[in-house]
């Protein structure tokens, strides 16, 4: 392993962490240095709908496929979200699993399984940036920092299926280039919308506690009968 | 806040204002859309503006949020264009912002429910609402029932006069119809168990409600009283965005229920009305009730059927109905099952609609919509939606529990030609009501005598183009005794008003030609037409506005078509009335 790998796959990914939760700490603080708008009125709904429930409901909502409408009726979509995620949390871990525990990686099944993941995900990540570009709707509410988010991590995803094996066999370029671009990656997460995970447990947290409070959350749902 | 040069001073002032409106739930929402584009297609403007993505709910969010990203987002400060962070400068921004905010959203949160993050962009569209409100920047109708509410007490302008007159007019309705002394209104009553609060669209264009909760607080014995002031339950704070007014509408009601001692406050059937009083008024007006509670009409009545206070006979309601939830209601409160419980114990045939419940579509009328004649064409093209939804149901009728929503669907029904009615949860309680004889009340009975026809002696110009309505209504009248003029343009109408000078006239105002409006207009500035009262029954709801805008005294009477013989006459025997009082 040369020095400059050594670097990439410690120093690097270190100090990346350390600015990455230092700019997310004081994200969080900025947040909540807004204040809280205070619930006065008396519960409304029917016996279940709390705020607790709520909020329960509304944090769990992203595992309810069937519970949203915007998702009931668009799965493919659905999938491409579970795919593609998964993917982001299997590729984090990689920057992990690689420098801190290697041996995982002798499992011939468990690297199959890691590419599998990574390039599935590698796969959804192109479905969407085709999406974003030839969907009029999806282009009209898409900025730069939409664009490049997508593809970085598209790209991120390639990169991170062929090192998996985390071989240096054919040269070292593929590790480096994975490090180098899941350090950057990690630096510039809190300045783009890739941030949004660090803000989904508040908004979604706020959300279901007045939906809960107001008889919402959790939703009843009647569909119409199949005929 | 840093002030530029280039910024106009409105605009400056809504940059200022914003970072006070800012809480973490609104912040929230407005830093964590990803743009996946998921709520685009739970929106009904998008669905039925197919290819225009100006309707996308994230699209619209974008016109705020960017003004937000701008000022307060570290990205958006530095690098404005890689997240599209754009300030406002020009009173036109300021407009355009208006168009998007006030146009394009109802603020009925169905994309809110259906966004992944939980952001809910209905909240802060009422923000923004708030914002341009406070410099002035909203649609004209926003503007003059805000200014109706503030300084009148409700957001229709009715006087405390009017409003007591029509309540007792009401009331001695109901004790000839009850032949009983008790059957009544009671006004101002302190220590009652209920007090009625109504949304003052009833009191002016649908009186019939009103009669019909006090038949069933009558067919109970309920203690109750309506207030003669501060008896506004809607709010039109709520669609402004403006808390103050909110606060202040609130704070009205709930003290005029603790100075009246009431121990209960039911609010009429009214979406927003419900969320306002219900569930808003105590965050705006920065109160805790304790004194009393609330609840909707709707359950109140299912209470009094459940406890056998009331009997009904559903086979009165035998056609078909299908219930549209308010989003208010809904989604926003939670009201969705106690109306459907109601409907099976007073109706025989109830016919869901899909999607129903907190994820039903939106009347179109909702957010102010109404108010606003401006964007009319678009909203009544966005209804396409709801209509296709009611259409499937194969209904006669549709219930809702919501007086925007009565508007909003009235009028799609009609653009779209459906055929149906549209009618609310007490009317067919009150239609399925058993009334038994209470033990009578020793009265002296004067002898019978032949009473004359109720309209004798009145002469009626009756204004409308088409031919069918005309003639109905003429009957109508003329079955009641009335002398019938007829005129079916605006000319004619103006003609005959000078040389016959009838009593009342009931004008349409969508005729070719002439329009109602400028008929109205002129028979007011007429000298010998001017004192003669107006009715104006119109099928364009959203058309009243400019009615009660003109520079002259508003019409004596109001009515929405479709209209029915009951209350046709409602409406002339109390505007008939107020001419022989005064």
């Amino acid at each position: 392993m040369s020095d400059l790998l050594h670097f990439s796959e410690h120093t690097l990914q270190e100090i990346a962490l350390g600015v990455m939760t230092v700019v997310y700490i004081t994200r969080i603080i900025w947040l909540m240095r807004f204040k809280t708008g205070k619930e006065r009125q008396p519960a409304t709904g029917l016996r279940g709908t709390t705020m607790r429930n709520g909020v329960l409901y509304s944090w769990g909502n992203i595992a309810m496929p069937w519970a949203m409408e915007s998702t009931r009726t668009k799965m493919f979509i659905y999938g491409q979200f579970v795919i593609f995620h998964l993917g982001v949390t299997v590729a984090i871990g990689l920057s992990f699993i690689i420098p801190y525990a290697p041996g995982l990686l002798e499992s011939a099944l468990l690297v199959r399984i890691l590419q599998v993941i990574i390039g599935a995900a590698c796969v959804m990540g192109v479905i969407r940036i085709i999406r974003r570009v030839s969907d009029l709707y999806m282009r009209a509410i898409s900025s730069p920092d939409d664009y490049f988010a997508l593809i970085l991590l598209t790209v991120w995803f390639f990169f991170a299926t062929l090192a998996v094996p985390n071989s240096t066999a054919g040269g070292e370029g593929i590790l480096l280039t994975y490090f180098m671009l899941t350090a950057f990656f990690l630096i510039y997460v809190p300045f783009s919308k890739i941030s949004h995970y660090l803000y989904y447990p508040f908004t979604r947290y706020y959300f279901g506690k007045t939906m809960g409070h107001r008889g919402t959350y959790p939703m009843k749902r009647v569909p119409e009968p199949r005929r | 806040m840093k002030s530029s040069n280039k910024r106009s001073h409105k605009a400056q002032k809504v940059l200022e204002r914003f970072e006070k409106k800012l809480n973490r739930q609104i912040v929230g929402s407005l830093v964590a859309c990803v743009h996946c584009g998921n709520c685009t297609s739970a929106c009904h403007y998008v669905l039925a503006n197919p290819g225009d993505p100006t309707y996308a709910p994230a699209y619209k969010a974008d016109r705020i949020r960017r003004i937000f990203k701008r000022h307060f987002d570290w990205t958006g400060r530095v690098f404005p264009w890689w997240v599209h962070a754009k300030s406002i400068y020009t009173d036109q921004d300021l407009d355009d912002l208006k168009d998007i905010a006030f146009g394009k959203c109802t603020n009925c949160r169905r994309c809110s429910i259906n966004c992944p993050m939980g952001v809910d962009f209905a909240t802060f569209n009422r923000m923004a609402r708030g914002l341009l409100v406070s410099v002035g920047v909203m649609p004209e109708g926003v503007a003059v029932v805000s200014k109706d509410q503030w300084e009148i007490g409700n957001q229709m302008g009715v006087l405390k006069e009017d409003h007591v007159e029509t309540l007792e007019w009401l009331a001695e309705e109901l004790e000839m119809e009850m032949n009983d002394p008790r059957a009544t209104i009671p006004i101002d009553r302190p220590d009652c168990e209920v007090v009625y609060s109504i949304n003052p669209r009833e009191v002016k264009y649908d009186p019939r409600t009103i009669s019909d909760a006090a038949k069933i607080f009558y067919a109970t014995g309920e203690s109750w009283t309506m207030p003669s002031e501060d008896w506004d339950m809607t709010n039109f704070g709520l669609f402004s965005g403006d808390d103050e007014l909110g606060g202040a509408v609130a704070r009205r009601l709930y003290e005029k229920v603790s100075e009246l001692r009431g121990k209960k406050l039911v609010i009429s059937e009214c979406g927003h009305g419900y969320r306002s009083t219900r569930c808003e008024g105590p965050n705006w007006a920065g109160m805790d009730i304790t004194d009393f509670e609330m609840e909707s009409s709707v359950i109140t009545m299912t209470r009094y059927i459940k406890e056998g206070r009331i009997k009904v006979d559903k086979s009165r309601n035998a056609q078909p109905v299908t219930f549209h939830d308010s989003c208010n209601n809904a989604r926003s409160c939670g009201l969705f099952e106690e109306p459907r419980e109601l409907l099976n114990l007073v109706c025989e045939d109830f016919r869901e609609q899909y999607p129903n419940r907190a994820e039903n579509y939106c009347c179109t009328g909702g957010g102010g919509a109404m108010s606003m004649s401006e964007y009319t064409p678009q909203r009544l093209k966005s209804a396409k939606i709801k209509a296709d939804q009611l259409k499937a149901t194969g209904a006669e009728t549709v219930v809702t529990s919501c007086h925007n929503c009565v508007d909003g669907l009235s009028d799609l029904i009609k653009h779209y030609k459906l055929g149906m009615q549209v009618t609310q949860l007490v009317n067919l309680v009150a239609n399925a009501l058993v009334i038994e004889p209470r033990p009578e009340v020793p009265v002296e009975v004067a002898p019978p005598v032949a009473e004359p026809a109720e309209l004798a002696g009145s002469k009626i110009l009756v204004v409308d183009d088409e031919p069918d309505f005309l003639l109905f209504v003429s009957t109508v009248l003329e079955d009641n005794g009335a002398t019938v003029l007829q005129a079916s343009n605006g000319d004619e109408a103006l003609k005959l008003a000078k040389a016959e000078k009838p009593d009342l006239i009931t004008l349409d105002i969508s005729m070719p030609g002439k329009s109602g409006i400028e008929v109205f207009e002129e028979l007011r500035n007429t000298p010998e037409t001017a004192s003669i009262a107006v009715c104006i029954i119109t099928g364009k709801p959203e058309m009243r506005q400019l009615i009660y805008n003109r520079p002259v005294p508003p019409p004596e009477g109001y009515l929405n078509k479709p209209v029915d013989e009951e209350a046709i006459m409602l409406n002339i025997r109390k505007t008939l009335k107020l001419i022989s009082k005064e």
